[in-house]
């Protein structure tokens, strides 16, 4: 104390060693998992495949928290950013997203999405289906036939989430799912290889990495861990080109291998809560199928066959979209009074709805190829050229210029 | 006010005789204080009809479901949802203003009307100073809460049922288990208020205007909001104080998702050990001139 007496300004020096302390305590919570490497023995790339594909988890409970930052504009009508604390199924596309996970078995899984003040669950219990979202305290429910995805196409590989099929919202968001989808792009043109371990959610992992050969991607890498013993992925990042963060990333932030109590997969509404029944004859597998397959060729209609220009991790998308441009410029077409989809749910909108509020917010570009309105984000670039052609892909814009032009 | 304070150092007569360092009697005296003022108790009784007003507003039109604020749509249904309405109503600006109030005056309070300087000539070590006062600022932090909880309860239960709560997951526990949630949403609000104190006991220290301090604890409160809200700013968030206030809902799902409230706690102790330390830095070797 006599120093402190002595020079007063010595005692600032008590405070700036806490806030050191408190930051830099915090920093390396944050940071734990990247900096920490496990000693696993090595396995290659084609060992962990096949741990993925025999991988068996009887039951899991977890939280998933999935984060994008994918550099889209700020657009209207988008709903992106808005609000950060929503707990809406839909709004995964921007922000970090919490999920809470209970699995045991293909047949009860519950999949919680967390807002600030409210909760989206998707719940699944034996033949039953539940939605819930306690911001509009409604409910819905549906029993669901046995030949719904989750009890006899998924049978091979349990650990599968079920009910992909039913929620497309959710189920390209939990690792598992995200893995899937990752390695159904395997091809030729990439390469596929391990990267020492990491540790996730306090797991050792082995790590997955995906790295694009064809040049001109925006993709720079998949990396995907796995967990060293129960073979399931725990991480999936998503790196864009020159970017050191993951522009996508989902990630167990704790995960418990445990059969979760059946109590958990119990769903009764409440009262008060306004429960809608869906007829269970109209969703079955085949129905649906049809539904999309309608839909889809409705869409590709309007949008004309796309034209693929390039390969691999670099390839372009052109769709001629001509006949179909009242949809997107927001004018009433037919594909928005023949919506099948029984919950208006904004995914079940067709893209161009969408797209058409917020065209003119785009900014203009223009070359040899024409001009037109241009999307870009970290990950995929868009071009809606003026004479309703649209080019997509996982490029920078000059890459869909040249398509465009072929 | 200086009066009450003089018992503390009061007790030593006998050479030998020091007062006990733990003794409560200057806290006790800055309770009186606080809790004695009118200013204070008028802002109190603010802070305890915002829930009489909601539960009057719900009771006279039913709103329906997905209408108003959080919680709002759930109050027809269990009563033990006016005192979440409320807080969650008041954490935004009302609470953090009452403590503005007290927390600014806490110091700068006493050196604007002359009587920090008779506190300090009684044998009151300044460390010990700084601690009663921020002692009293944390009681009255839990005071504030507890009391629209309270409130809220009351006229909750009163207007509408009670009975099991439905939780935010959609499940339903007993009205015992509801409470105890609700209780902790209550004590989760006030260490959130307390470390808010701590900024404020800070500010009241650099200052020997009061009203400079309590502006200041607002604008700062504010201006956490704001940061909090900016997309391009995300990276921020999770240090900022304001960020995990909201977090107490987590207390209402099934089971109860502790990871956020753990962070929130530990968020909060971190600002109010570095803010009672700052202003113990500034506070111990400042020259009180009035």
């Amino acid at each position: 104390m006599s120093i402190f007496n002595r020079v007063p300004i010595l005692r600032w020096i008590v405070p700036a060693a806490a806030t050191a302390l408190v930051i830099g305590g915090g920093a390396l919570v944050a940071n734990s998992p990247a900096d920490a490497s496990p000693p696993l023995a090595p396995r290659s790339a084609a060992q962990l495949l096949v741990d993925i594909q025999q991988a068996s988890v009887t039951g899991l409970s977890g939280t998933v928290v999935q984060s994008s930052d994918l550099g889209l504009p700020t657009l209207p009508g988008l709903g992106l950013g808005g609000d950060p604390g929503s707990a809406n199924l839909t709004s995964l596309l921007a922000g970090t997203h919490t999920l809470r996970l209970w699995y045991a078995g293909p047949h009860q899984l519950r999949v919680a999405v967390l807002g600030s003040l409210g909760e989206s669950d998707v719940i699944r219990n034996g033949n039953d289906l539940w939605t819930w979202s306690s911001k509009d305290n409604t409910a819905t429910h549906r029993t669901l036939s046995s030949d719904e995805p989750g009890s006899s196409e998924k049978s091979d590989s349990t650990d599968r989430q079920p009910g992909s099929g039913v929620l497309p919202a959710i189920s390209g968001m939990t690792p598992q799912q995200a893995a899937d989808a990752a390695l159904a792009a395997i091809s030729p043109s990439t390469k596929v290889t391990t990267d020492g371990s990491a540790e996730v959610a306090g797991r050792s992992a082995y790590e997955l990495v995906l790295t694009p050969k064809t040049a001109g991607s925006l993709v720079a890498q998949v990396r995907i861990a796995v967990d060293a013993t129960e073979h399931i992925p725990l991480r999936v990042q998503v790196f864009a080109t020159g970017q050191p963060t993951p522009a996508i990333q989902v990630a167990f932030s704790a995960v418990d291998f445990n059969r979760p109590d059946a109590a958990q997969f119990a769903f009764n509404p409440p009262p008060g809560a306004t429960v809608t029944e869906q007829d269970s004859s109209k969703p079955s597998a085949a129905d649906r199928a049809k539904e999309r397959k309608a839909a889809t060729s409705k869409a590709a209609g309007e949008l004309g066959a796309p034209k693929i220009v390039g390969s691999g991790w670099s390839t372009v998308l052109v769709m001629d979209a001509s006949s179909g441009l009242g949809a997107l410029t927001g004018r009433p077409g037919p594909a928005k009074s023949s919506d099948a989809s029984p919950s208006p749910s904004p995914t079940a909108q067709p893209p161009g709805a969408a797209l058409g509020g917020i065209l003119t917010a785009l900014p203009k570009v223009s070359g040899s190829w024409g001009s037109g309105h241009l999307l870009r984000s970290k990950l995929f670039s868009a071009v809606i050229t003026d004479n309703g052609k649209i080019a997509v892909g996982a490029v920078a814009p000059d890459l869909l210029y040249t398509a465009l032009s072929q | 006010m200086s009066t009450v304070e003089l018992p503390a150092g009061g007790a030593a007569p006998i050479g030998l005789r020091r007062p006990r360092p733990v003794s409560s009697r200057f806290l006790r005296s800055e309770l009186r204080l606080i809790f004695g003022r009118r200013r204070n108790i008028a802002g109190l009784a603010v802070l305890a009809l915002v829930p009489i007003i909601i539960a009057v507003a719900v009771k006279v039109s039913a709103p329906r479901p997905g209408d108003g604020p959080d919680f709002f749509a759930s109050i027809t249904g269990n009563g033990l949802f006016v005192p979440l309405a409320a807080l969650t109503v008041e954490i935004t600006l009302f609470l953090p203003l009452a403590i503005a109030v007290i927390a600014g005056d806490s110091i700068a309070g006493e050196a604007n009307l002359g009587t920090l300087r008779y506190l300090l000539t009684v044998p009151v070590n300044r460390t010990r100073l700084l601690a009663v006062k921020y002692a009293a600022i944390t009681i009255f932090a839990v005071a504030a809460t507890m009391l629209i909880t309270v409130v809220g309860l009351v006229i909750g239960v009163a207007l509408f049922h009670g009975g099991s709560m439905t939780l935010l997951s959609g499940n339903q526990i007993g009205f015992g288990g509801g409470l105890l949630r609700v209780l902790g949403a209550t004590v989760y609000l006030a260490v959130q208020l307390a470390a808010l104190g701590a900024i404020g006991l800070f500010l009241s220290s650099l200052t020997e205007q009061p009203i400079a301090a309590m502006a200041g604890l607002v604008v700062m409160t504010v201006v956490m909001y704001i940061l909090d809200s900016i997309p391009q700013l995300g990276w921020l968030g999770p240090w900022l104080l304001t960020h995990r206030f909201t977090a107490f809902g987590d207390l209402l799902r099934s089971p109860v998702a502790w990871d956020t409230l753990r962070q929130g706690v530990i968020c909060a102790a971190s600002y109010a050990l570095i803010f009672w330390l700052a202003s113990w830095a500034r506070f111990a070797g400042k020259d009180i001139t009035s």
